[in-house]
């Protein structure tokens, strides 16, 4: 029935166009993947880092603007700044100053607030591991062809991110999780957001395919907050949040912006500190990345008049040019060879006694054998 | 007799491997009473795995078993039921061999006594007779293969029946009267635990009755005797030990082992009476009981062989009940090889005061052991003190067993010598303590 449908599309589409669609399929599906979902993490708490919570929210915005909806919306918040007693505005939470934008809205769906947002919660989140009796709006419920977004924000340093003041995730925690994602098959594609101190420090250590990474700072640098608003005390964004929610607001679901502007979001000009970013995991080009293949749900349809038989393997469009080194196409079936490692095991040596011990000890009891079971003795035992 | 020892020996093999195949085997094989650390076969197999890893099995506190064992058990790992099966086999058939030799020579000592018209006119129904003793040797295979704590330990692979079969193995040749095979066995037996050594009394006292030697501190040729058979005792004890050092090529054996049994760091609750003593004292006064409670077991030694210098038969008896009651992890296995001499002594159920307290008792704490263990552990609402009160009782029961057996033989022997009908100097009838 779905695929009678998915067949008429095309065809009319094929009226109008004209052009082979068959060609145009394999384009179709060159982006690999089918659902999007996003993971966004505020980890500090108390009032004077309002700022974190504002840039969560304000990429929550922006994301659900773009059409994820809040099933695949993982938001995690470490305190709530909206209910806030020191919060003059309650129930709002802004993003510029003069209380232009309200990121905080009415229909903001937090998943795990206050002291839920743990280290641990955040790792069992990326990996799958959390207890049966989790709601389904507390899991990542991704598969191999879903794109996720990961956004954390917070105070971090060399190497971590803090969490609620007390705990830390280091970088090669993160790394290891998401390598885990890969092996477990829960991302086809990610983009990793982090606007913290010293942001870079976080991706160094990603070794999984598929990962592209930005951050707000490079090690030894501070990201540094935008504007404090006198009326509510406190700095209401960072930076670096502050420019990607500006850039963001010019993106809508049709637009063909791709990952290269997005890493000139915040030069040093406007951030003081230089973001940067890491796409050398990541299997396309940055440049035929969409800005919405991670913070929108595009669905893909095309609309045609043609019939189109899809029985033959759509072959992917190559993106390589001439000359330029062919990137390994790193499909889940060319991972690392575990299975011949794992076939050796350490070699069992089996242990045998040495031949002195049995020799001497056969020895032994053949001459006591001899000394009992001699001819004059054996009339003493039977 | 062969026919009915054969039918036995097919029953109890029969019984071994049917609970074997069934579930009950591995329920058995983890209940304290059964296991001790000492003889665990889980241990066993751990320590083999360890070795075939490339590491000293007695790393750790895992393994405590002995090289030969190692070596015994390196090839038989996959035949170890047939193996314990044929331990328990070996010793039923050594007992058997054992009591019957002895039997005769009880009863030749008897006639010879008769002809000498030592026993009082009165006492002739105290006599025993070869028809009487003619079943003795069966019931006493019997009373080993048959009794529940033997088959628990056969089935459980508690290395406790391997030390059995030696003890028996060394009670028939010192029964047969070979010297070097007694000293040998010996020395095995206490190679693999320590206490065997007091069987070393009365296994001199029977090779020095049974070569007319007489048992007298100012002769020279019992000294002579001793020396021999210290030398060749401790020559095997010797050898053996230092064919163990030649096994895994180091001396990690000796602590694991022989400091394990005496200074009983491991205080898993058993049916003995170390472990609560020692998981509720202050640590310095540690060292105080662990040499009180070691010195218990080899106390009695002297003073009984001293009152049962005639007959070092039940001597052997005494020392083993007193072995597997003291000792630092006794098992069920240990009780079941005294308990398999009880028959020996069936002519004494006139004397026998306690017997039905004793076998209600016994009854009834084999039965609460594993009703309080559930309760402590599992259901948590008993204690240790519920089960160590079961231990105790357990152990006051065996003790009262064996002291009851103890004043009966004294007693009848008090009236082979003086009749049995007693009067006091005044003429009243009067009655035997045991002080």
């Amino acid at each position: 029935m779905k695929i009678h449908h998915f067949l008429s599309l095309f065809s009319t589409y094929f009226l109008v166009d004209g052009v082979n669609i068959e060609d145009r399929a394999g384009q179709f599906f060159s982006s690999g993947h089918t659902n999007n979902w996003a993971v966004l993490v505020c980890t500090s708490r108390f009032w004077f880092n309002y700022r974190h919570v504002a840039n969560t929210l304000s990429v929550y915005r922006s994301v659900k603007r773009l059409g994820i909806p809040d099933s695949h919306i993982v938001l995690m918040l470490a305190d709530d700044m909206a209910c806030n007693h020191r919060n003059p505005k309650p129930a709002t939470v802004f993003s510029h100053k003069n209380m232009e934008l309200n990121v905080y809205g009415d229909d903001v769906e937090v998943d795990y607030r206050g002291y839920e947002v743990t280290v641990e919660n955040f790792l069992r989140i990326l990996t799958g591991r959390l207890p049966p009796s989790t709601p389904r709006s507390k899991r990542l419920l991704s598969d191999d062809r879903s794109n996720i977004l990961i956004y954390l924000t917070g105070h971090g340093g060399n190497g971590f991110l803090k969490f609620q003041d007390s705990e830390e995730i280091s970088n090669v925690e993160l790394a290891d999780a998401f390598e885990q994602m890969w092996q477990k098959r829960r991302y086809n594609e990610l983009l990793f957001i982090i606007d913290t101190c010293q942001g870079a420090s976080m991706y160094e250590r990603f070794y999984s395919p598929n990962l592209m990474a930005l951050a707000s700072s490079q090690v030894g640098e501070d990201s540094l907050s935008h504007q404090p608003d006198l009326a509510i005390g406190v700095h209401l964004m960072d930076r670096y949040t502050f420019y990607l929610l500006e850039f963001l607001e010019d993106i809508h679901p049709a637009s063909k912006t791709n990952m290269n502007d997005l890493f000139k979001v915040c030069p040093k000009s406007q951030c003081v500190s230089t973001p940067g970013h890491r796409t050398d995991l990541f299997l396309r080009d940055p440049g035929s990345v969409l800005i919405t293949d991670f913070f929108g749900s595009v669905r893909k349809v095309e609309l045609t008049m043609e019939t189109i038989n899809l029985t033959d393997p759509i072959e992917q469009l190559e993106s390589a040019e001439s000359g330029e080194l062919q990137k390994e196409m790193h499909t889940y079936a060319d991972q690392l060879p575990v299975s011949e490692i794992i076939h050796q095991k350490p070699k069992q040596k089996d242990w045998h006694p040495p031949d002195g011990f049995i020799l001497g000890l056969w020895t032994l009891i053949l001459l006591v054998f001899f000394q009992t079971y001699g001819v004059k003795h054996l009339k003493h035992i039977f | 007799m062969a026919a009915p020892l054969t039918l036995l020996l097919l029953v109890a093999v029969t019984v071994r491997a049917a609970l074997f195949r069934s579930s009950l085997s591995e329920l058995i094989s983890e209940r304290v009473e059964v296991v001790s650390p000492l003889t665990a076969w889980k241990r066993v197999i751990e320590g083999l795995a360890l070795l075939d890893l490339g590491v000293s099995p007695y790393s750790g506190d895992v393994f405590h078993e002995t090289p030969l064992t190692i070596y015994l058990f390196h090839f038989l790992v996959d035949y170890a039921e047939v193996t314990f099966m044929l331990a328990d086999v070996i010793t039923a058939v050594a007992l058997y061999m054992a009591v019957k030799d002895y039997n005769k020579q009880v009863f030749r000592k008897q006639k010879f006594a008769l002809e000498a018209d030592r026993y009082p006119l009165d006492c002739l129904e105290l006599i025993r007779s070869p028809k009487e003793m003619y079943y003795i040797p069966l019931k006493v295979a019997m009373f080993y293969l048959l009794n529940p704590f033997t088959i628990l330990s056969c089935v459980a692979k508690s290395t406790c029946g391997l030390n059995n079969a030696i003890i028996a193995l060394f009670i028939l040749s010192t029964i047969k009267g070979n010297v070097l095979l007694s000293a040998i066995f010996l020395s095995l037996a206490t190679y693999q635990s320590i206490y065997p050594l007091t069987l070393c009394a009365p296994a001199l006292l029977y090779l020095m009755q049974r070569q007319y030697i007489p048992v007298n501190f100012r002769r020279a040729s019992f000294w002579w005797f001793i020396v021999q058979y210290a030398f060749m005792y401790l020559g095997s004890l010797f050898v053996i030990i230092c064919l163990s050092f030649f096994l895994l090529g180091s001396w990690d054996y000796l602590p694991s082992v022989y400091g394990f049994i005496l200074s009983v760091p491991d205080l898993t609750p058993n049916i003995g009476l170390f472990w609560y003593f020692f998981a509720e004292m202050f640590e310095h006064f540690r060292l105080f009981f662990l040499c009180v409670f070691q010195i218990n077991v080899f106390f009695y030694t002297i003073p009984l062989s001293i009152k049962l210098k005639e007959h070092p038969v039940f001597l052997i008896f005494m020392q083993l009940a007193v072995i597997s009651i003291f000792k630092s992890y006794p098992t069920v296995g240990d009780i079941s090889l005294y308990m398999a001499f009880l028959p020996v002594w069936s002519h004494l159920h006139r004397f026998l005061r306690n017997i039905f307290l004793v076998s209600c008792v016994l009854l009834a704490c084999s039965a609460l052991f594993p009703v309080l263990w559930h309760l402590w552990i599992y259901a948590g609402s008993a204690n240790s003190n519920f089960y160590y009160a079961i231990t105790l009782l357990f152990n006051v029961a065996q003790i009262l067993l064996v002291s009851d057996y103890f004043y009966a033989f004294l007693r009848r022997e008090h009236h082979l010598t003086y009749g049995l009908y007693l009067k006091r100097k005044d003429g009243s009838e009067a009655t035997l303590v045991l002080k």
